[in-house]
C-alpha cells in the first residue's frame, strides 16, 4: 500500500466551496430569525444565503444525525433530506433527540421530519423512510451540496463516501461508540476518503453502548463543519480525524492520509483530473 | 530484561471502539533509539493479557498524522516523546 500525505492538509479555505451569492436578499424575517449568528466570528449575510440554498443529506438522524439535522435546520440550511429506516424504540430516546415518547413504535423519518420543520419555517425538509441503496445514494447525492453520514454500519458509510466522490462533493462522517466519537472532513481527491482510512470493513456490531451526551457532541460538530463549509467560514478540518476520548477527556486531531492505491480516488482523480 | 543503554519513551494512546482494552496497555513504552513504530507495536501486542488481541482495524497515527491500520500501515522510525495513537474503528448512528 502506498501512502501520500503533507501538503494537502493545506487547503484554500473556499476552494471546494463557490457558490453564486448573487441569489435573493434575506427577508427582513429571516434576518429577524438569524439575527444572533450574523456578525463578526459567525457567519455573514452572504453565507446565510448560502446555507439558505443549500441542499444536504443527512443519511441516519438518530444519535449524531439528529442532533446534526437539528442544528443545520435551526442554522438555516434551506433544503435537508433525512434518510432513516424503521420505527423508533424505547431504547433510542437515550440519545435521538428528535424523537420523543410520542414517537415511540412509529416510523423515525416522517416524524422526524416534522420536528424539524417546527423548528424553522424558512427550511425544507424531505424524508426517505428507509436507508438508500447504491444507485439511490448516488442520485440523492447529486442533488445534495454535501453528504453527512452517521449510520451504524461501516458498509452504510462506505456506500455514502462512494456517492459523494461520485458527486464530486463534501462528505462529513460522524461515527460513536461508548462515550467516545469521531469526525472526519473529507472530499477525495483533495482528502483521503473513507476508504482511504477503512481499506477493508472492519467488523462492527449494529448495537452497541453509547451515551446520548456523545452522540449529540459529534453531532453538533460535525452540523458545525458543513455549515463553515456551505457559509464560507472559518477553516473546515479537510481531510482530518477529530477524535474525542470522552473516556479520558482528551480530544486529538489526525491528519489523514490518502492511500495512492485507493479505488475510490482513482476514480475520483479520472473524473476530475486533480 | 537487559535495557539497552539509550532509550527513547514513546507515549501509547488507545481510543475508539473497546477503549476499556487500554486499560492493559502500558501508557508509555521505553524502546531503543531509533526503534520503529513496527518494533513499538510487537512490544504492546506482547504486553496484553494471553489471547487478547488489537483489532487489526485499528488506525495509527503518529504525532497527529495517519499511517494506516494496524494490518497494513506505513512504517517510520519513532522520536523520543512521540504519541503512539491507535483508534479502534467506530460507526454507530
Amino acid at each position: 500500500m502506498l501512502f501520500e500525505n503533507g501538503d494537502r492538509k493545506t487547503i484554500p479555505r473556499h476552494e471546494f466551496w463557490e457558490r453564486d451569492i448573487n441569489s435573493q436578499p434575506l427577508t427582513s424575517d429571516e434576518l429577524e430569525r438569524y439575527d444572533r449568528q450574523l456578525g463578526p466570528g459567525a457567519l455573514t449575510e452572504a453565507g446565510q444565503r448560502q446555507l439558505r440554498d443549500a441542499t444536504v443529506l443527512v443519511s441516519r438522524v438518530g444519535g449524531m444525525g439528529g442532533p446534526a439535522a437539528l442544528m443545520m435546520a435551526m442554522a438555516g440550511v434551506g433544503h435537508i433530506i433525512i434518510a432513516h429506516g424503521s420505527t423508533m424504540i424505547s431504547a433510542d430516546l437515550n440519545r435521538q433527540v428528535l424523537g420523543s415518547e410520542a414517537v415511540l413504535g412509529k416510523p423515525r423519518a416522517a416524524h422526524f421530519a416534522e420536528y424539524l420543520r417546527s423548528m424553522n419555517r424558512f427550511i425544507e425538509v424531505e424524508a426517505i423512510d428507509h436507508e438508500p441503496d447504491d444507485g439511490e445514494a448516488r442520485e440523492l447525492a447529486r442533488r445534495c451540496d454535501l453528504v453527512l453520514s452517521c449510520p451504524p454500519t461501516f458498509e452504510e458509510r462506505l456506500r455514502l463516501n462512494q456517492a459523494s466522490i461520485d458527486a464530486g462533493i463534501p462528505f462529513i462522517d460522524a461515527a460513536q461508540w461508548g462515550v467516545s466519537g469521531t469526525l472526519m472532513v473529507l472530499k477525495s481527491p483533495r482528502t483521503a476518503c473513507l476508504e482511504c482510512v477503512y481499506p477493508s470493513v472492519p467488523p462492527f456490531e449494529e448495537l452497541f453502548p453509547v451515551v446520548g451526551a456523545i452522540s449529540s457532541t459529534i453531532g453538533s460538530l460535525a452540523a458545525l463543519e458543513a455549515i463553515k463549509i456551505l457559509s464560507g467560514i472559518g477553516e473546515p478540518l479537510w481531510g482530518k480525524m477529530f477524535s474525542y476520548d470522552g473516556y479520558g477527556g482528551i480530544p486529538t486531531v489526525v491528519s489523514l492520509t490518502r492511500n495512492l492505491e485507493c479505488r475510490c480516488c482513482q476514480e475520483a482523480v479520472e473524473t476530475t483530473g486533480e | 530484561m537487559k535495557q539497552p543503554a539509550s532509550n527513547m519513551k514513546i507515549h501509547i494512546v488507545l481510543t475508539g471502539r473497546g477503549q476499556t482494552r487500554g486499560d492493559q496497555l502500558p501508557g508509555q513504552l521505553e524502546l531503543p533509539e531509533n526503534s520503529s513504530v513496527s518494533d513499538a507495536l510487537t512490544v504492546l501486542r506482547a504486553s496484553l493479557p494471553e489471547g487478547e488481541s488489537l483489532p487489526e482495524s485499528c488506525l495509527l497515527a503518529v504525532a497527529g498524522t495517519h499511517l494506516g491500520t494496524l494490518h497494513q500501515h506505513e512504517d517510520q522510525q519513532l522520536v523520543d516523546g512521540q504519541e503512539l495513537l491507535l483508534i479502534a474503528p467506530m460507526a454507530g448512528g
